[in-house]
């Protein structure tokens, strides 16, 4: 097993033998930029085919047909979108405050791409293994509701102002019941990095932390909910109300900045999936410890973690387009009188289960020795 | 290597952020670069091992009290009174007094000489570590000393919390407005 | 490399930037921002005499609960600030003196 990106890529001869005679501080520097660079262009990948999959998969529930010009099924429309975005004219409002109207944007995309410092995509090939993981991502993520607060007041415009708003006090509402149903699962593992959480689960689903007892089955579904109201989505999506407010915060956004915002959309429910795939899942783990400790193990690991995200981000975008979208006062109605005291109690509940039945899960208690 | 590079960065970030947070006219600009040099100094904390703080300033700082002020500044217009036709002369009373000058000249220094033997004569017996190497994680630790040794601020600082919480909600909860008729009533009495 | 007086030396810097935004600025908003630069430079020193000096993590403690305190002041001192640009329509420092004896 490799703890760093760096000694995942030492495994291999090949790559023993191109470095050598090079500072190993050199090597590991040019490694983590490399991977950097490496992942950045993943999750640009994966937030532009969001874009596709939203479309094919609202179009398939709609019982159209969407997207099917460029390449095979439409699959390269992203390639298409990109294009158009960054030939674009980049429009930029008058009496608009400059300075901010450029940082928002940044802002958003920063905050999404350093939560994937930490996230484990298979045993070792994660950027930083670091020990308050979960903590950092939840930390680092609370960037993007400043970056959407910023775009919707420096637009110089009644629609951006409200979207912006809107989505402030939405992501720092939100933000209590999603970190709440996390600690639950902290209790649980007994550390904040991703590698603790990962260890007591395994790969089949009686060790999954959603059926380690009804407290986080319940918690599961909280964080659920409230991490889609966290990315904006609807039924949450109010900062965006394309029928209320024209588009929300960016609405004075053309070109790649209005990209970038999307980007930072996909991304973030991309991260929404993968955490909640990692925490109440299994995560990357392989049931019945096939292929331990070798190379190829890592590499399904990997096509494990993507399953299992991609299948919630599914349900992602099917909730988008079946659920009718929210009243401003529903939506705080349901962060502040449902989904925080259930969150309390499920908080509760796990560290009474924690004394109670010495942290045994229930397929434990029932069917343990 | 990679710690004199983070320390570099995040020192650059934290001075030049507060500073421009000094000069700058905008406040809501003043406000984004407050929240550069909170992050830069979260920075710091991580070149300093201490990496629960380090994030917890980044989850307090940058997702609550950053965007506090930023709700602030929006809802109360954030026009900043800096007068430049004010010269120190008509702010301060003595200014441009030699005599008001010489004695506080003599006050700095005095104030100074007494405070550098007292530090001096204080720190004198503290060995002070030239460089630390070695970091370790310290969030168990830290869990173990607030619930024994530090457990009465702990327990307070939830109390503080609560407390603010409420008063918070309290202050700038919009109060009922009186209806006109009753004040035009007051006034024919 | 950087020992314990880089660490002092920015401290200092962020204290005096802190002392001169409140005593520059005439908005209420703009002197709190001072103040959170005043706290954090308290627990920048905290935390490092922790680590060069005691060796402990008591230094850290210290520097949690100046979070937690900035955080309740920053709640606290908004709420008032709107609140009185409700009543009062500004929060200029110098004419806020209902209270002036």
């Amino acid at each position: 097993m490799t703890n760093t990106i760096a000694e995942f890529f030492y495994q291999f001869e090949g790559f023993k033998s191109l470095v050598e005679g090079m500072n190993p501080v050199t090597v590991s520097v040019l490694i983590i930029i490399a991977a950097g660079a490496l992942v950045t262009v993943f999750m640009a990948t994966v937030g532009g085919f969001g874009t596709i999959a939203e479309r094919k998969i609202s179009a398939d529930l709609q019982a159209r047909i969407g997207p099917n010009r460029v390449g095979p099924y439409g699959a390269f429309q992203l390639i298409a979108d990109g294009i158009k975005m960054i030939s674009k004219e980049d429009i930029f409002p008058r009496d608009a405050d400059k300075f901010l109207f450029y940082l928002a944007p940044f802002i958003c995309v920063f905050g999404v791409v350093s939560t994937f410092a930490v996230f484990p995509f298979g045993s070792g090939i994660a950027l930083s293994q670091m020990n308050i993981g979960v903590f950092y991502l939840l930390a680092i993520s609370s960037l993007v509701g400043v970056g959407i607060f910023l775009g919707g007041y420096a637009s110089n415009s009644k629609w951006s102002m409200l979207g912006g708003m809107r989505g402030a006090s939405q992501i720092i509402s939100y933000e209590i019941p999603v970190t709440l149903s996390i600690m639950s699962i902290i209790v649980l593992a007994g550390g904040l990095s991703f590698e603790s959480v990962l260890a007591s689960q395994s790969g089949l689903p009686h060790n999954w932390y959603i059926f380690h007892n009804p407290f986080t089955f319940i918690g599961f579904f909280v964080f659920f909910v409230g991490g889609l109201a966290e990315t904006n989505r609807a039924p949450f999506d109010l900062p965006e109300a394309e029928s209320e407010l024209v588009s929300g915060y960016h609405t004075e956004y053309t070109g790649i900045r209005f990209g970038l915002f999307a980007l930072a959309e996909y991304m973030e429910i991309f991260i929404l999936c993968g955490v909640a795939a990692t925490l109440f899942l299994g995560g990357y783990n392989l049931p019945l410890g096939v292929l331990k400790g070798t190379v190829p193990e890592q590499f399904l690991q990997f096509g494990t973690i993507l399953i299992k995200t991609l299948a919630l981000y599914y349900v992602v975008i099917w909730v988008r387009w079946t659920f009718p979208r929210l009243r401003v006062d529903q939506l705080m109605t349901i962060c502040w009188k449902y989904l925080t005291p259930m969150a309390i109690f499920n908080l509760v509940g796990c560290a009474v289960w924690m004394v109670a039945f010495d942290g045994k899960s229930m397929f434990d208690l029932f069917f343990g020795h | 290597m990679f710690l004199n590079l983070l320390f570099l960065t995040s020192a650059l970030l934290t001075v030049g952020c507060s500073v421009a947070v000094l000069a700058v006219k905008n406040l809501m600009h003043a406000c984004v670069f407050l929240l550069g040099a909170l992050i830069g100094i979260a920075g710091l904390y991580a070149t300093l091992g201490a990496d629960f703080v380090a994030v917890t300033q980044i989850m307090v700082y940058v997702g609550g009290v950053v965007i506090l002020m930023l709700f602030a500044v929006m809802l109360t217009g954030g026009k900043d009174h800096v007068s430049k036709t004010q010269k120190l002369k008509s702010l301060i009373p003595a200014m441009g007094n030699k005599t008001s000058y010489l004695i506080g000249c003599l006050t700095a220094l005095v104030f100074f000489l007494t405070q550098g033997y007292l530090v001096s004569k204080l720190l004198g017996s503290i060995e002070v570590q030239k460089q630390v190497d070695t970091f370790s994680p310290t969030v168990q630790e830290l869990g173990e000393l607030l619930i024994t040794n530090h457990v009465l601020p702990f327990e307070l600082s939830s109390v503080l919390l609560l407390g603010a919480l409420v008063g918070a909600a309290i202050i700038a909860r919009p109060r009922k407005a009186r209806p006109q008729y009753e004040e035009e009533a007051e006034e024919h009495h | 490399m950087f020992g314990l007086e880089w660490y002092l030396g920015i401290s200092l810097v962020l204290f005096f930037v802190g002392i001169a935004v409140i005593l520059s600025r005439k908005n209420i908003v703009a002197i709190l921002l001072g103040v959170e630069l005043i706290l954090n430079s308290a627990a920048l020193n905290f935390v490092a005499y922790s680590r060069f000096v005691t060796q402990n993590l008591d230094g850290h403690i210290f520097s949690l609960f100046i979070i937690v305190i900035a955080a309740a002041e920053a709640a606290v001192g908004l709420a008032i600030v709107i609140r009185y640009f409700q009543i009062n329509n500004t929060i200029h420092v110098d004419e806020a003196k209902e209270l002036r004896g």
